[in-house]
């Protein structure tokens, strides 16, 4: 391998080098967590298609009542609400964009608000359930699903906390990649709960 | 966070030592014991008693509470969280702690702290590798030990089951780091012409993420072991002892692990090759590497995802695998699978990449047919993600489903093929440079062609009912992990040693060893192989009298093996503390990490290279 | 097979090499095929039904397929370890060609590998397809087939149960598989049948015993604590033997 040199200042790369290096890393790392989600849809549904035992949703017998799914009513508000949070980033990454510093202020506080309304939801969710882990199948998924939903959700308002508190100290003068790769996360965070809200619609 | 910290053995002696500063190896270990025994104690104290259906939930609960209070607690005291909560507070990392954390001048102490330098990484990967192998090795012995005699009875069938899925488990751990970890993080980023990795926080993330998920996996042998083989089918991991949580952790940290490594390898080659460093400029170990990272990037969260159900079995009850609950044990074993077979390529494809990196280099001539040799691990990468249900043909999950898998499973063979064409390719009238890599790759050519031949016989449905089960899939895998795959290894370790450790791998011995593990292998194999065909099932603690010999050539061949692997040992530590010092390019080699010199300066290169032609101009032109 | 060396000027089967490389081939093809299938075939034991007597000729057939592939990586090595060999601590000189492709070798070699993939599929789907017309065989008799840790049990349909298979010869079988526990693997091994025992599912599979005998029934998935010793014998008897011992179980059935 024939080698040439040329000068080279190591310390000061170039944000848009680095902004497009994080953002492909990020992604990368949603890869994975597709991966997880699209797991967990196919656990529900193989679970749901084979029915062992009759315990999907177990029937009423002597000691216990039947089972009977939630609406999936809840989920999609949560959803709904992640939803919010995701417009109001775009609006504020709109504004870092466009060096509107109130803008980008305002959306960032407004998405950790929904990502902090979206967990309470979420934790709603889980703890009025009317089923306790060992009811069958069905059961078994649902929780799954609402944690995955509430850890995903509990990362959602880190990152909103740091990504508002950064906007606010006026961090992202110069790199508004970090806002860009908030949205990226953003979007996965209302599709993932979107594909729970999905499987749970089908019970 | 302003004091400068340009000598950090001062700033520590100051009366205000920054927290970044404090935090090793010992603040890890001591808080995450401290924060285990902590929730451990409120676990026993607080959680209500089980009701009569289930007899170990609650104790399943403690142990795995204990389990992640460990996690958390060793990852903040190795200093894991301390960036990301700056970033969340708005006070980045400053260019000296940046500096800090890559271990500028810190000395032997940077190898026990969250050192994010790649060159750190790459030496700590390979001590941990060593040390993998070293346990999985010799609980490989206390397996050969038991099966010395039919009756077994050595050691107690809990704890035999135990040490069988232990030893399985780790190697695949072991194999899975030994190529893209040590060599993966030190050799790679020089040899693609950057200063570090892409995320250097990560690099060391994902080390220390496998040095955490290993003390669960210790302590499960102390409390009932993992008595279901390394693939820990369910339902029998549901009713196994507490042991099975260690486990569980164990695969959960360690994904993480294979995540964060995977974004982080495939990142860096994509976005931060040499200026000039085209994609067929680019070594085909490079490739090798980020097919193996890029494959375990959707592999394991599978594997997670199995893990967190089993879990969740296990400690709440619910019913995944549990099939009076609506459960399903095809489940599980669709889920593993998925992971399973790609992972078993993310092994092997780094270490014949790594054996194809070194063929010119000993035949002094140009690699043969770059193209193919990436076309081959391209394909192997995406079929590999098709194949998994050849490991149920006869679980009766989909009857239907088995042609289409043995056609995809045949398939591969004509990548795998590719793969042996470059190699021989590039060995045709070559000029043999005879050294411990260059015998490695005819090592290889050997061990895979047999593993991918008995491979051609278990994807056969009718054939792979006989053979299912049996000691001869044991005789496989063993085939292309261990002899495909660590005599790769073997080789990189040697091939790279002089650049890694800055001295000469002794030639004596390596040859040595070279020679009693590939010849106790195959012998050691070679038995295993018959005792298969003949009928002994995998896994058993005892066996028929009629599987005497065999199981007699193999644990005479296993012992070979590990003499073998220790005068590699020897080697490994008496070339590192005095072989000899070793020139900056002592293969007279053309990739770039042979053109920087021993040490390697912190940053790699002064000034970044630039790449005009491929790596592999060998040979004499023709007149 | 010579044509898959690599070349790039006329009259390539003249170099030197090729006619080595050839020579090997031609020795290591008939020592690899006769030294494989005889590895196998001398280690399985003597096949018990028709099946088993697939899978031998199975592995016969696809050794002697794969041993002029195997011979030619092996003969092209070893005429690369015979032709030019240099030990030192400094490199050799480089070779004298700069040959980094060969279109032609790689075409030949793609081709051929696709041809022996397709030969293996169609094989294997031919045996496949005799095996699937098994499981419906009309006067063949059924066996529920239990496995539990660690012990199998065998439910025949006209009310007799055993912890010992008996089967007659030459009469198909149906067996239907369970577990009540954990996952066992349902394998008699002379007859070369297999199928996994799950909790929660039956499942099938069938064979026609055609030899008089004692033959071994193990358990192939690891299922705990005594794996190693869920095994037991299967007795092939004549279909006179078979009645009466059927009978007599049934009786027992009966009386208990």
């Amino acid at each position: 391998m024939s080698v040439e040199t040329h000068s080279h200042n190591a310390h000061h790369e170039d944000p848009d080098v680095v902004g497009s290096r994080n953002r492909l890393g990020v992604i990368l790392i949603l890869v994975a967590d597709i991966a997880f989600a699209l797991s967990m849809v196919f656990v529900y549904f193989y679970l749901r298609a084979q029915n062992v035992n009759d315990m999907w949703l177990p029937k009423a017998t002597e000691e216990h009542a039947a089972i009977v799914a939630v609406s999936s009513s809840k989920a999609w508000t949560v959803t709904a609400i992640a939803a919010v949070g995701l417009l109001t980033h775009f609006y504020a990454l709109k504004g870092a964009r466009a060096h509107n510093d109130v803008q980008l202020k305002l959306g960032s506080l407004i998405a950790l608000i929904a990502s902090i309304t979206a967990i309470y939801f979420q934790y709603n969710t889980f703890v009025t359930a009317p089923f306790t882990f060992s009811d069958g199948a069905y059961v078994s998924c649902f929780y799954l699903f609402a944690v995955m939903n509430f850890v995903h959700l509990a990362l959602t308002v880190f990152i909103s906390f740091g990504n508002w508190n950064r906007a606010r100290l006026g961090l992202y003068a110069a790199n508004v990649w970090h806002v860009d790769i908030v949205n990226v996360w953003w979007v996965w965070m209302v599709v993932s709960s979107l594909l729970g809200a999905f499987c749970l619609s089908f019970p | 966070m302003t004091t400068t910290m340009n000598h950090p053995a001062a700033a520590a002696g100051k009366s205000r030592t920054p927290i970044i500063e404090r935090l090793n190896i010992v603040t890890a270990f001591a808080l995450g014991a401290i924060s285990a025994f902590v929730v451990w104690r409120l676990a026993l104290q607080f959680l209500p008693a089980d009701s009569e259906v289930r007899l170990f939930t609650r104790e399943d609960k403690i142990t795995l509470l204990s389990m992640i209070a460990w996690f958390v607690g060793f990852m903040t005291g190795i200093g894991a969280l301390v960036a990301p909560f700056r970033w969340v507070m708005g006070k980045d990392l400053s260019h000296d702690e940046n500096m800090f954390l890559a271990g500028k001048d810190m000395g032997i102490k940077r190898y026990f702290r969250y050192t994010t330098d790649h060159k750190v990484v790459g030496i700590q990967y390979l001590i941990i590798t060593m040390v993998i192998f070293g346990i999985g090795g010799i609980l490989a012995m206390l397996i050969r030990a038991n099966l010395g005699t039919p009756e077994g009875g050595l050691i107690h069938p809990q704890a035999y089951n135990s040490i069988v899925g232990t030893h399985g488990i780790i190697m695949i751990v072991g194999t899975i780091i030994m190529v893209t970890g040590p060599i993966g993080n030190f050799i790679m980023p020089i040899m693609i012409g950057a200063r570090d990795m892409a995320f250097p926080r990560l690099n060391a993330l994902s080390f220390w993420l496998i040095v955490a998920a290993a003390i669960p996996l210790i302590w499960a042998q102390f409390i009932g072991g993992i008595s279901t083989g390394w693939s820990a089918y369910n339902p029998l991991a549901g009713q196994a002892p507490l042991g099975m949580n260690g486990y569980i952790m164990f695969i959960c940290i360690f994904a993480l692990s294979t995540m964060v490594a995977g974004a982080n390898i495939t990142t860096t080659v994509v976005r931060m090759r040499a200026k000039g460093m085209t994609w067929n400029r680019t070594p085909i170990f490079i490739y090798g590497v980020v097919a193996s990272v890029a494959l375990a990037l959707p592999a394991f969260p599978v594997f997670f995802l199995s893990q967190v159900m089993s879990g969740m079995d296990r400690a709440l009850d619910t019913s995944f695998y549990n099939t009076a609950g609506g459960g399903s044990g095809w489940l599980y074993e669709n889920l593993f699978w998925i992971m399973g077979h790609p992972e078993v390529y993310v092994i092997l494809i780094p270490a014949v990449a790594a054996l194809m990196e070194m063929a010119p280099v000993f035949t002094r001539r140009p690699l043969f047919s770059f193209n193919v040799a990436v076309m081959g691990i391209a394909g192997i990468s995406g079929l590999s993600i098709l194949v998994w249900a050849h490991h149920m043909y006869i679980s009766g999950w989909a009857p239907l489903l088995n042609a289409p898998f043995m056609l995809t499973t045949e398939l591969i063979s004509i990548p795998t093929g590719m793969l042996f064409l470059v190699l021989v390719g590039t060995l045709w009238r070559g000029r043999l440079w005879m050294t411990m890599p260059t015998l490695s790759i005819f090592a290889l050519l050997w061990n895979f062609m047999i593993g991918g031949i008995t491979g051609i016989y278990l994807s056969d449905v009718p054939a792979d009912a006989f053979l299912h089960g049996s000691m001869y899939v044991t005789a496989h895998f063993h085939y292309t992990l261990m002899g495909a795959g660590l005599t790769g290894a073997l080789a990189s370790l040697v091939y790279w040693f002089p650049k890694m450790t800055g001295r000469m791998f002794d030639k004596k011995l390596s040859w040595i060893s070279f020679w009693m593990v590939q010849i106790g292998f195959n012998v050691t194999f070679g038995g295993m192989f018959i005792v298969g065909l003949q009928g002994q099932p995998r896994r058993v603690e005892a066996y028929a009298a009629l599987f005497n010999r065999g199981n007699l050539i193999t644990s005479i061949g296993a012992a070979v093996i590990m003499s073998g692997m220790l005068v590699l040992l020897y080697g490994v530590i008496s070339s590192w503390r005095h072989g000899v010092v070793a020139p900056m390019n002592p293969w007279h080699a053309k990739t770039l990490e042979w053109t920087v010199a021993n040490p390697i300066p912190l940053e790699n290169f002064a000034v970044l290279p630039v790449v005009t032609s491929d790596p592999y101009g060998y040979g004499k032109e023709k007149k | 097979m010579t044509e898959l060396k690599p070349s790039t000027k006329n009259k390539w089967w003249k170099h030197p090499d090729v006619k080595k490389t050839f020579i090997f081939w031609l020795i290591f093809t008939p020592a690899i095929g006769i030294f494989g299938t005889q590895f196998h075939v001398l280690s399985m034991p003597d096949p018990a039904s028709e099946v088993m007597g697939g899978v031998i000729g199975l592995m016969r057939l696809f050794t002697w397929a794969a041993a002029p592939v195997a011979a030619l990586v092996f003969a092209i090595c070893a005429t690369a370890l015979t032709s030019s060999r240099h030990y030192g601590d400094n490199p050799p000189a480089d070779a004298d060609h700069q040959i980094s492709n060969s279109p032609r070798a790689n075409a030949t070699w793609i081709v051929v590998s696709a041809m022996l993939c397709l030969f293996a599929l169609v094989t294997g789907l031919v045996v496949l397809q005799k095996e699937g017309d098994a499981l419906h065989e009309e006067n063949a008799i059924h066996v529920n087939v239990t496995g539990q840790q660690w012990a199998w049990n065998y439910d025949y349909a006209d009310g007799a149960r055993s912890e010992v298979l008996y089967l007659p010869v030459d009469v198909p079988v149906v067996f239907h598989i369970t577990s009540k526990d954990v996952k066992h693997s349902f394998w008699i091994v002379e007859m070369g049948i297999k199928m996994d025992a799950n909790p929660g599912y039956t499942t099938e599979t069938a064979v026609t015993p055609n030899k008089i005998g004692v033959f071994n029934v193990r358990c192939a998935e690891l299922c705990g604590l005594l794996h190693a010793y869920m095994q037991n014998k299967v007795h092939v008897v004549s279909k006179a033997d078979y009645e009466k011992w059927l009978a007599d179980r049934s009786a027992l059935e009966a009386r208990s």
